[in-house]
């Protein structure tokens, strides 16, 4: 019997999406779908990639990672440390609990696993590419993380959750590795900063590109190819740590459940 | 822009505001912590399909086109077809931050959850209330 409770509630629920819509019909969200762009993304969509606005371009190809690392870089690194502690606070949820290393699992077939072997090579390779061409096509560090992801939750289903920790990638070691991606995403941001204490001139944190009273650059160009200046280093750092955050994470809900409530029950 | 453009649009709009009701019907009317969790992501991607949608357009003389440059090298009248074609970065900028955050957050309440069933027996508020 249907709860009157949920009634009301989903009575509510209507009343309130039919009077958004009705407002959409009446013009409350503009024109649909939108003629032209805010001021504010015209001169992104500008100084992307500006020769002629030297120094206020990012030089990368890319709008949304040239926003996400460079104009709005300070954001991104704050976002960088709201997952850093969402994944250091399920470790402290998971504290005590040893993955052990072998409880006899076989994982699947061993076409399954031949399969999963050839992926071991595949997707980390798609997943380099799009961490490493993010300031150039739609991609980057959290998008090639992602991806490389993908390997690791087929090796805890397809071999077993000891496969990755009998092979040497431990969660300590995975926080260890993801804490030096997070070191790269730091030092990238002072990294101008830095030289430009040994020479003696102007440097800002997240500076990608020289300023008016900031001569310092990464550099943009290498033999014909555009690197987006700090972008690129950028990238490959948040895309090992978001790839080796993302395995802890795995590594954590693939734990033997006896072994959790062992400690669990004990605390 | 054509009639099945502004169709599109709208429909686009309505399916998430029905979106937008199946995931506040989960969040307050349905007592499983589980769909409770499942309710609050379709709210994110919700909100997060609207802030894109905010940044879409259609120009009145062009097809829209995703923002990158497609061409080098840059010139200036590129870098005009670029800006007059190119949709709003900045909410697809700004969806990639939530996506992130809202992982993480997401990834925490899970371990919660589960945590919670290994120590009480369940994932219902009606019960946990009474514990």
């Amino acid at each position: 019997m249907v709860a009157k409770t949920d009634v009301f509630v989903a009575i509510s629920i209507a009343i309130f999406v039919l009077s958004l819509a009705y407002i959409t019909s009446l013009g409350g969200l503009g024109p649909l779908p939108p003629v032209d762009v805010r001021d504010i993304a015209y001169q992104y969509l500008n100084l992307t990639y500006n020769p002629w606005r030297r120094f206020l371009t990012s030089f990368a190809l890319e709008s949304v990672t040239a926003i996400i690392w460079d104009f709005r870089g300070l954001d991104t690194l704050y976002e960088t440390a709201v997952f850093y502690g969402a994944i250091i606070a399920s470790i402290a949820l998971y504290r005590g609990v040893k993955i052990t290393h072998s409880r006899g699992g076989t994982g699947l077939s061993p076409i399954a696993k031949t399969v999963t072997r050839l992926s071991f090579v595949l997707i980390p390779t798609v997943a380099a590419s799009v961490a490493l061409h993010g300031h150039l096509t739609p991609g980057g560090g959290f998008q090639a993380g992602s991806i490389a992801t993908v390997v690791i939750v087929l090796a805890i289903i397809v071999f077993s959750r000891y496969f990755l920790p009998g092979h040497g990638l431990s969660k300590e070691r995975a926080l260890l590795l993801r804490s030096i991606g997070l070191l790269g995403v730091g030092l990238t941001s002072i990294g101008l900063l830095l030289i430009s204490f040994l020479l003696g001139v102007n440097a800002y944190i997240f500076q990608n590109q020289a300023k008016l009273d900031a001569p310092l650059s990464y550099p943009s160009l290498v033999d014909d190819y555009t690197l987006g200046g700090s972008l690129l280093f950028f990238n490959l750092s948040e895309f090992i740590a978001v790839a080796f955050g993302f395995m802890i994470v795995f590594l954590l809900l693939s734990v033997s459940e006896e072994d959790v409530r062992e400690v669990v029950t004990r605390d | 822009m054509t009639n099945i453009a502004v169709l599109t649009a709208y429909v686009i709009v309505l399916s998430l505001y029905v979106n937008l009701g199946i995931a506040l019907y989960g969040i307050f009317a349905r007592p499983s912590l589980v769909k409770k969790l499942i309710a609050i992501t379709i709210l994110s991607d919700t909100a997060n399909a609207f802030a894109v949608l905010v940044g879409y357009r259609w120009p009145r003389n062009a097809l829209p086109k995703p923002p990158v440059i497609p061409e080098l090298p840059v010139t200036r009248r590129v870098l005009e077809e670029y800006t007059s074609s190119a949709v709003d970065p900045l909410p697809q900028a700004l969806v990639l931050t939530a996506i992130v955050i809202g992982l993480a957050i997401t990834l925490f309440i899970a371990f919660i959850i589960i945590q919670y069933y290994r120590l009480y027996g369940t994932v219902d508020v009606r019960k946990v209330r009474r514990i």
